[in-house]
């Protein structure tokens, strides 16, 4: 275990100082969507680094979760005037409580059945959400009541308030894959990660450590999915339980280095950035353009740099440490 | 009653061999090569597309033009295979999962803005005909495709047990290390594996044409079944991803008349559920993986 | 430059006539005016009341939010190219009088048929620039948060989303035509032409479109005197329509209503040729109603019966623009698009009302608009006025038939301009 430097500890405060400034120097709205669509983005994909980076349980099905918190703080909202805070942790709540059957189906299976299974159960919710109208507005989804400016009911006039809501999300989310990093849980979920069968036969209890950091997984990912819809004022099936959400939060922590504290924040940052430049050069004349490029760099890394950026960045530091002179 | 009953197992069987074909691939190439293709569907959409154009440009009828896909798709295999795949073959998971997956997503929206999302329709003289014995109907081009589809695998089944490298393919699939011992070079192996795949997966394209459309996002549609039936029929197990999509086929066709027009998916999904719960190496059985 | 300005002052002189049309005076007189005309300005601008440079007025902009990437690409570039078109046609006649000639600046936003990019697309339209109105989406759920938006933004949209919800709570969404519902009710009456007791298998993808407009027909089927023997809804994109059509046939229907987008329908249609089913098909709107849809089915779209919020044969002025936007884009003009050309006219009728680029006096005056001639009345019906509801009171659809490779108007009566065929 290493400590904390104070290089460290100056940068990650000096990272954090702007973080908290940028929306009150940044003044463009369409800058401000862009950073909230990153931190986002950086949240979710710090929420499945924990099972899927640590542990390596490939699940590419975590939209289940994420629209599950969508729908539990929604349907409180509108059915009973309940403030979406305390929705967005029932929606946790409800999304813990689905990982266990879901996780006690899917563990059954190994390596990419599992990921199979997952994406199955994404797809059955939607299709669940889509068939019962009557509970939950079907496929013609609904929108929030319109409340103006009611930051008790998460809804803001102001953009930056997003921002900071979410900003709020993600350092909840580093917090405790940091903790989780740092203590016994951490060294068994990376065992689990690199060979289920040796770790248990030295003793870890494997489908308990599972089953807990699936918890937390779908917990985190589900406080997503109430922000979400809080910003967007919108929630149907296809919007909550998209593949391309449970994709997204995959593909930035495997592109900024699966297992990695910081992995999932620069993956995002770097595909949300390239997106759009992307979108301001070339226009959105070409279709399809995007996800062409954002899957040529998937490639890239999963061909050359399996350990993604933060992989690269450590190397690059470790050569230069190495290039000092003097060792003793 | 029981017309309705016949005609809903016999629409299940004939798409259910379209699901065969493409899960057959999937199949294939995870018992020989160990690792699941993501992008099959896409290849299927590219062998339409192909056939589309020949189509289109030198009027051979789609079911005529396998001769060309298959080929050209089995290059494509090989190619892939070579370059791409043996380079993330390891025990991590990983990379193998996200690779084949990236695929997918390129080949995916390379289609969209190389062909627009509009939608590419063949017309064949019997495009929309369908033999009618009794009350039954039977669709001339799925009849075709349904034909064809079982005398491939037909076909692979034979070559898999007669000739050498077919056995090597299956000796490879059982123990790679024991195979590469006796002599067969994993690599070879895997080429001819993913080339026979993508050959299967661009005839099911082709035999799809005369009565489905080609657009971007035809792959996605076929291939979720396909890896139901993969893991029904027991990874690896070519007999029992042809048995599985059949059996999905016809649960799908009953499920939408019995059960809900939009149940057909949730009936498939269930019958997965309560197999794995059951039976989690599916219905062939084997070793745990 | 200066032939703009003797027609501007004539206009500004005399007539109100959106046609652009000078007075007839004679040559002697029309320079005199103009030079009393002219000398009035030049003394204001001495004064500084109105700056000389105003001549070329600023332009109002006009922002439109269409899907031209993504699953639902190939309507949205229909749409783009008829909004373009639409602006052309305004700016070719003078631009918005009241505000000196100002020209209507189009800016397009894709929202690539994502709900997220609709959210974040909206608003940066609308903060980045000023925005006097906006149209869009196409799709209901896209519309949906494109409302939201430019209802907390104060911003007005017009659309021909047939979405009810949009006409729930809000007071900057306007929908000039026909509503979910009112489909239905169409759909029920057109089956009735074409048989005596109509037995109706209604089948319809489950998403938002499919469903609200099902909903419609359930409830209205029994006050129209319509059995429906099957009501279904479907997941969209299935592999394989058989098992589907098996159905419609086992319910007995001799009708089959689809409330479906593209895709889906090409398949429903051949295989219920392939089945041999003889249904009178009502393929609703949506995917029905587009080139595409024939382009992609042939021979056996002809007959088949469908709904639409808009027709290119409604009225003369729907024929004109429908030539030229053929010319264009080489296909007809089909119901989304030729509606929002109207729904362009509409936003210019209101800004020459309220004299004002700002959005909120855009908003009072499309709240009182009531047109019943020129392109802003391109309706069925001929007429447009809002109710408090964002609604119009004339709105309703009207039944087409493809005949020719074309869509033709067969119903109501009023609004027919072809027969309706029985097949």
């Amino acid at each position: 275990m290493d400590k904390p430097n104070r290089l460290g500890l100056l940068s990650v405060a000096a990272l954090a100082a702007i973080v908290l400034v940028l929306p009150l120097v940044v003044k463009s709205s369409f800058a401000i969507d862009i950073f909230i669509r990153i931190l986002l983005f950086s949240f979710l994909g710090v929420a499945w680094n924990l099972m899927g980076g640590y542990a390596k349980q490939l699940s590419l099905g975590h939209a289940a979760y994420f629209g599950l918190g969508a729908y539990t703080s929604t349907l409180m909202q509108v059915n009973y005037g309940i403030s979406p805070w305390i929705g967005m942790i029932a929606g946790g709540v409800v999304a813990m409580l689905a990982s266990l059957p879901i996780g006690w189906l899917c563990f059954r299976l190994r390596g990419p059945y599992f990921t199979i299974a997952t994406i199955a159960t994404a797809q059955a919710l939607m299709l669940i959400f889509l068939k019962f109208r009557d509970f939950a507005w079907g496929a013609e989804g609904t929108t929030i009541p319109n409340l103006g400016n009611a930051p008790l009911m998460m809804q803001f006039e102001a953009k930056s308030a997003y921002y900071y809501v979410v900003l709020g999300l993600l350092a909840v989310g580093l917090a405790i894959t940091y903790a989780i990093e740092k203590s016994w849980m951490g060294y068994y979920l990376v065992a689990i990660g690199e060979d289920e069968d040796a770790a248990e036969a030295i003793g870890v209890n494997a489908p308990s450590m599972k089953r807990k950091i699936y918890m937390i997984s779908a917990f985190l990912t589900a406080l997503g999915g109430t922000f979400y819809t809080q910003y967007i004022y919108f929630i149907d099936p296809a919007t909550a339980f998209s593949f391309n959400i449970s994709i997204e939060a995959a593909l930035v922590s495997i592109v900024g280095g699966i297992g990695t504290l910081w992995g999932p924040v620069i993956g995002t940052i770097l595909l949300e950035t390239t997106s759009t430049l992307l979108q301001s050069w070339l226009g959105s004349s070409l279709g399809g353009l995007q996800l062409t490029v954002y899957s040529l760099i998937l490639m890239a890394v999963i061909l050359w740099r399996p350990t993604g950026l933060m992989g690269m960045l450590t190397e690059a530091y470790q050569r230069y440490l190495n290039r000092r002179p003097a060792r003793a | 009653m029981l017309e309705t009953v016949a005609q809903a197992v016999i629409n299940g069987l004939l798409i259910g061999g379209i699901y065969a074909l493409v899960s057959i691939g999937v199949t294939l190439i995870f018992g020989v090569v160990k690792i699941v293709n993501f992008a099959q569907g896409e290849f299927v959409m590219i062998g339409m597309y192909l056939s589309f154009y020949l189509a289109t440009q030198f009027g051979i009828d789609p079911i005529v033009s396998l001769v060309v896909t298959m080929p050209v798709l089995f290059v494509v295999g090989v190619l892939i295979q070579h370059f791409l795949i043996r380079r993330v073959l390891g025990p991590n998971d990983m990379p193998q999962i996200f690779l084949t997956f990236a695929l997918s997503l390129l080949l995916l929206n390379l289609a969209l803005m190389l062909f627009t999302a509009n939608y590419r329709t063949v017309h064949t003289s019997y495009s929309d005909e369908a033999f009618h014995l009794g009350g039954l109907y039977i669709p001339v081009a799925k009849l075709i495709a349904f034909a064809v589809a079982m005398m491939l695998s037909a076909a692979l089944w034979v070559f898999l047990h007669t000739t050498d490298l077919g056995k090597a393919m299956r000796a490879a699939s059982q123990n790679r290390d024991v195979a590469t011992l006796m002599g067969i070079n994993p690599n070879r192996v895997f080429c001819v594996a993913l080339g026979i795949a993508l050959a299967l997966a661009g005839a099911a394209g082709s035999l799809l044409m005369p009565f489905y459309s080609a657009y971007p996002f035809v792959g996605q549609v076929f291939v979720l079944m396909a890896f139901v039936a993969v893991v029904l029929g027991t990874l690896g197990n070519v007999m029992g991803a042809l048995i599985a999509s059949l059996m999905m086929g016809v649960a799908e066709s009953l499920g939408i008349q019995y059960v809900g027009a939009d149940s057909g998916l949730l009936v498939v999904f269930a019958m997965l559920l309560l197999t794995l719960a059951f039976k989690p190496n599916g219905l062939g059985g084997g070793r745990a993986r | 430059m200066t032939k703009d300005r003797q027609q501007s002052v004539l206009n500004n002189a005399g007539s109100n006539d959106a046609s652009g049309a000078t007075p007839i005076l004679s040559k002697r007189q029309s320079r005199r005016k103009f030079l009393l005309k002219a000398s009035g300005v030049v003394a204001a601008g001495a004064f500084g009341a109105v700056p000389l440079r105003g001549w070329a007025a600023d332009p109002v902009n006009i922002g439109a939010l269409y899907p031209t990437t993504g699953s639902m690409a190939q309507i949205g570039v229909g749409c783009v190219a008829a909004a373009k078109l639409a602006v052309e046609m305004i700016n070719e006649a003078g631009g918005i009088k009241s505000l000196g000639g100002a020209k209507l600046n189009l800016i397009l936003s894709d929202v690539q048929s994502d709900t997220t990019v609709t959210r974040t697309e909206t608003d940066r339209l609308i903060t980045g620039n000023k925005l006097s109105a906006v149209h869009g989406c196409f799709a209901s759920a896209l519309t949906l948060i494109a409302s939201e938006v430019c209802e907390r933004a104060k911003v007005p949209i017009i659309t021909g989303s047939s979405s009810d919800q949009l006409n729930k709570g809000r007071t900057y969404t306007f929908t000039p035509f026909a509503r979910a519902s009112q489909f239905a009710k169409a759909q029920l009456q057109m089956a009735k032409l074409v048989g005596d007791k109509p037995k109706v298998a209604v089948i319809f993808e489950n998403t938002a479109f499919g469903t609200s407009t099902s909903n419609g027909l359930k409830e209205l089927a029994p006050g129209e005197g319509v059995e429906i023997v099957m009501f279904e809804p479907y997941s969209a994109g299935f592999t394989d329509a058989s098992p589907l059509i098996n159905k419609v046939k086992a319910s007995g229907a001799n009708a089959l209503f689809s409330v479906s987008y593209l895709n889906d329908l090409i398949l429903i249609v051949r295989t219920v040729k392939q089945v041999g089913l003889d249904v009178a098909i009502n393929g609703g709107s949506g995917g029905f109603v587009i080139p595409d849809f024939y382009k992609n089915v042939g021979k056996l779209a002809e007959g088949l019966q469908g709904v639409a919020h808009w027709n290119h044969d409604m009225s003369d002025d729907a024929q004109k623009v429908n030539a030229e936007y053929k010319k264009r884009t080489g296909d007809f003009l089909f119901e989304y698009a030729g509606g929002l050309v109207a729904q362009t006219f509409m936003i210019a009728d209101a800004l020459e009302r309220a004299g004002s680029a700002d959005p909120q006096k855009v908003r009072e005056a499309l709240s009182t608009l009531d047109v019943s001639s020129g392109y802003a009345a391109m309706a069925p019906g001929g007429k447009v006025k809002f109710g408090p509801d964002g609604k119009n009171i004339y709105g309703h659809p009207v039944g087409v038939q493809w005949q020719n490779s074309d869509l033709a108007s067969v119903f109501p009566k009023e609004d027919a301009r072809a027969p309706l065929l029985k097949t």
